[in-house]
């Protein structure tokens, strides 16, 4: 009997066939598409060689989605696309359509059930983020509510092209930054700024010392008696406050109310047109946890986003017009004061400096 | 590698991993090098030592813990 | 149904344009009473400014250590819905293509053994079933591999890959992306579904230098899509974009190399010069494109922050053809994975990315373990210290 229970059992059964999901049109010009153009934020059609047309309707979504969401898309995709659709990167919805009179209703409805059509072209793109508070044990701040505040008050970019160039957001509960966030126009990251507290008791039933030792990026951990059993201690003063020691001992928990927030980082990008990718960049070092609307994250990333529309060239990324216009004067319109935070203390910091005498005075 | 070969690789694998219950968290690259100078003089492969792991894992006489990295352990309730 | 708890800060975040979460929440709960639960609780942690998940705790199915995070209720009493709330990680079809037919199963399978919550994606892209219980853990994996889909990657293990739409939907790919994830996921299942490693090790997959799975950025293996010879130009096509935008300046005049230019009214193109950005193609779709001896470059060593810092992929093999290597089932680049790995497994420590190790040792005691050649793509510039360790080997 057990035998047999053992024999049905499915594993290591692999990835599925996505040959079984591609729509006719797809299939027949797979790799024979001949360029494509965008018709509107919401739209754009790829053009095969043979001629043939594929039109894409983009939607939003905020990435946690209840199942009455996926039978809601599916009710789409089988009313105008023959039961076809894909997901984004920046896990937007794409309705994929092969005839052309079909898109304009299909937008109707999804606008009519109050969904999101846009992110195609020089906009603000969906914003790529973490579990934040509804499910992650180390997140310095919640993620879901502090994109949907920003995407509120930026929705305008998402539906409308009126920005230089595109511009990518991301948002990351901590520093593990799950997600591609360290490489975003603008990247928001929940942080720490105290250290971690010590239960010696648990340590010495869950941690592995030299583990936990070996996670410190900046070796505060050492290895310490406690009441006569071994345990460790932290360097308060080279703390950076990461987390990584959490992740590996739960008796090390660095989560705290008043000092949790947010950073903010400007200027990455991850595409090699033109430049080279790059990491972002710090702005601000620090806004509080401000639920359930984080004014100071949403006005803060709104004041980059204006002087960016104001400033840059078209076709410039954020990145791209702050090189331009040089640091200083990034501060300078944003108002965003530039502390002793701003100055980098980690590895590779001597790289950062300005060994020349260029300023712009 | 025969059956009885394979299971003594198996007990000496476990006997490892409960010595240290507490003390050492072991990667399974951890055991497969351990193994591997264990068992230098029968002339055990590396996928020989992984074949071993993945009978007692299959058989949940040892499974997964995760705590920054994934080790190796004995199941809670054995 | 009234609501079991009162959520006054999280009903904030129902207002506003853009789709709320919360509302999916709320739907959630609407066929998976638990996720109630989980509202309740996320709004104490919007009163508290604080997280209420217990660190630690397994979940898992048997034989596999990877596609399940456990996730445990501070507050098992209060919110007993959640006391066990995991999630599930299944590898998602390449290029995130589906059908509604598996959506609506999943969704149902979501509502019956779950908190009627999922993800699409995860950050490394699989798709998420949240809200399970260890004791459900069993059904769910047989229920979603019943519609032919495995569980995805965590821990230290091979993560799942990803990659972008590629030859599917996308001009620009200059390789089959979709194909060669398939088939890598489907040979590393092992080291996929039982972590071995010394800690995560991701593969992504872009067609071009856009990047749009920002695998230079996250992948500790990038593989982006390149050509070796001439931009195809389509001069017509030239002219009727010059008729529309001043293509001089929007695109000659921001290309990296400064190789191409006008002589006339016909564009030239310095290919030898051109380190296929991408710039170009993606202002002039209908005009340009990439030449035909089409593969990838292969970054390596990308990371987020933890431990020693963030880094980005570094060129370790700028022309690699994909596309040849496809008729062998990827031979050479399984090869060089192999290697890799190897050296990874006998010098890497605990915790360490495939990038950090390189750090650590040095690019040249990389390249010898892994049997590549040193050549100047890939490095910025040659060093500009003096401190040269000489070798023997050099008499």
């Amino acid at each position: 009997m057990a035998e047999e229970v053992k024999k049905k059992r499915l594993t290591d059964i692999g990835p599925h066939d996505y040959n079984e999901y591609l729509s006719p049109v797809i299939k027949k010009n797979y790799g024979k598409w001949a360029y494509h153009e965008i018709l509107d934020p919401g739209t754009m059609v790829h053009v095969a060689e043979s001629g043939d047309k594929i039109y894409t309707v983009r939607m939003g979504s905020p990435r946690l989605v209840s199942g009455s969401f996926v039978r809601d898309i599916c009710d789409i995709a089988d009313k105008y696309c023959g039961g076809h659709l894909r997901f984004t990167t920046r896990n937007n919805v794409e309705f994929l359509i092969e005839d052309e009179k079909n898109v304009s209703p299909l937008k109707k409805d999804l606008e009519k059930m109050g969904y999101n059509v846009g992110g195609i072209g020089n906009i603000v793109a969906n914003i790529v983020h973490t579990q934040g508070w509804v499910h992650c044990h180390t997140s310095a701040s919640d993620a879901s509510g502090v994109v949907k505040s920003v995407m509120d008050e930026l929705y305008e970019y998402f539906i409308e092209d009126k920005l230089p160039s595109k511009v990518r957001i991301a948002f990351a509960c901590c520093l593990n930054m799950c997600g591609s966030v360290s490489s975003s126009d603008i990247a928001i990251v929940g942080t720490h700024r105290k250290p971690p507290r010590i239960d010696a008791e648990r340590l010495r039933n869950l941690c592995e010392i030299p583990s936990t030792i070996a996670a410190c990026p900046t070796n505060s951990i050492r290895p310490d008696t406690v009441d006569g059993k071994p345990g460790v201690k932290v360097n308060e003063e080279t703390c950076v406050f990461c987390g990584s020691c959490y992740t590996v001992c739960p008796a090390m928990p660095i989560a705290n109310a008043e000092n949790d927030g947010l950073s903010i980082w400007v200027g990455g990008k991850v595409s090699n047109a033109r430049t080279k990718p790059t990491f972002s960049k710090l702005a601000i070092p620090f806004i509080p946890n401000d639920p359930p609307r984080w004014p100071g994250v949403v006005n803060a990333v709104k004041t980059i986003l204006n002087e960016y529309k104001k400033g840059a060239e078209p076709g410039e990324r954020v990145g791209e017009w702050i090189d331009r216009i040089g640091w200083p004067r990034f501060f300078k319109l944003t108002g965003f004061p530039f502390t002793k935070y701003h100055i980098d203390d980690f590895r590779l910091a001597e790289t950062t400096m300005n060994y020349s005498s260029h300023a712009r005075l | 590698m025969n059956d009885e070969t394979k299971k003594k690789v198996e007990d000496k694998i476990l006997g490892l991993v409960k010595e240290y219950v507490g003390k050492k968290r072991f990667k399974p690259i951890d055991i497969v090098k351990e193994m591997e100078k264990e068992f230098a003089s029968e002339g055990l492969t590396k996928d020989d030592i992984k074949a071993a792991l993945k009978d007692l894992m299959d058989e949940e006489k040892l499974v997964y813990g995760y705590a920054g990295g994934s080790f190796l352990t004995i199941p809670e309730n054995k | 149904m009234g609501k079991k708890h009162q959520t006054p800060l999280l009903d904030e975040l129902k207002k506003g344009k853009w789709i709320s979460f919360v509302r999916e929440m709320e739907r959630a709960a609407e066929k998976s009473e638990r996720t109630e639960d989980l509202l309740g609780q996320v709004e104490e942690s919007y009163r508290d400014k604080v997280n209420h998940w217990k660190h630690g705790g397994m979940a898992g199915v048997r034989g596999y250590g990877a596609g399940m995070v456990g996730r445990f209720s501070e507050f098992p009493d209060k919110y007993p819905g959640i006391k066990e709330c995991h999630s599930m990680r299944i590898i998602p079809s390449a290029g995130f293509f589906y059908n509604t037919d598996f959506l609506r199963k999943l969704a149902d399978i979501s509502e019956k053994h779950a908190g009627g919550l999922l993800n699409f994606h995860g950050a490394t892209g699989n798709i998420q079933i949240l809200g399970m219980s260890q004791a459900e853990a069993e059904d769910v994996f047989q229920a979603v591999a019943e519609l032919g889909f495995d569980l995805g990657g965590s821990g230290s293990d091979l993560r799942t890959p990803s990659c972008c739409a590629g030859q599917a939907r996308c001009e620009f790919a200059n390789y089959d992306t979709m194909k060669i994830c398939r088939h890598l996921t489907e040979e590393y299942l092992d080291e996929l579904h039982r972590p071995a490693f010394n800690y995560k090790f991701k593969f992504k997959f872009s067609g071009c230098a856009n990047d749009c799975v920002a695998s230079a950025a996250r992948s500790d293996l990038a593989f982006i899509g390149t050509w070796k010879d001439k931009i195809k130009i389509n001069q017509e096509e030239v002219k009727n974009y010059k008729k529309k935008f001043d293509v001089q300046k929007y695109v000659l005049d921001k290309c990296p190399t400064k190789c191409m230019w006008f002589e006339g009214e016909n564009l030239v193109i310095d290919d030898e010069n051109c380190v296929k950005c991408m710039h170009c193609i993606n202002e002039l779709p209908k005009a340009l494109k990439a030449g035909d001896e089409r593969g990838c470059s292969i970054l390596i060593g990308a990371k987020a922050p933890l431990v020693t810092g963030p880094r980005m992929g570094m060129m370790l093999v700028p022309f690699y053809d994909v596309n040849e290597d496809a008729k062998n089932d990827y031979e050479w680049i399984k090869s060089l994975i192999s290697n890799m790995w190897e050296f990874w497994d006998e010098y890497g420590v605990s915790r360490e990315r495939i990038g950090e190790l390189i750090g650590r040792v040095g690019l040249n005691t990389f390249l010898e373990g892994i049997g590549l050649e040193p050549i100047p793509e890939m490095v910025e510039h040659p060093r500009s210290n003096p401190f040269i360790k000489f070798t023997e080997d050099e008499d």
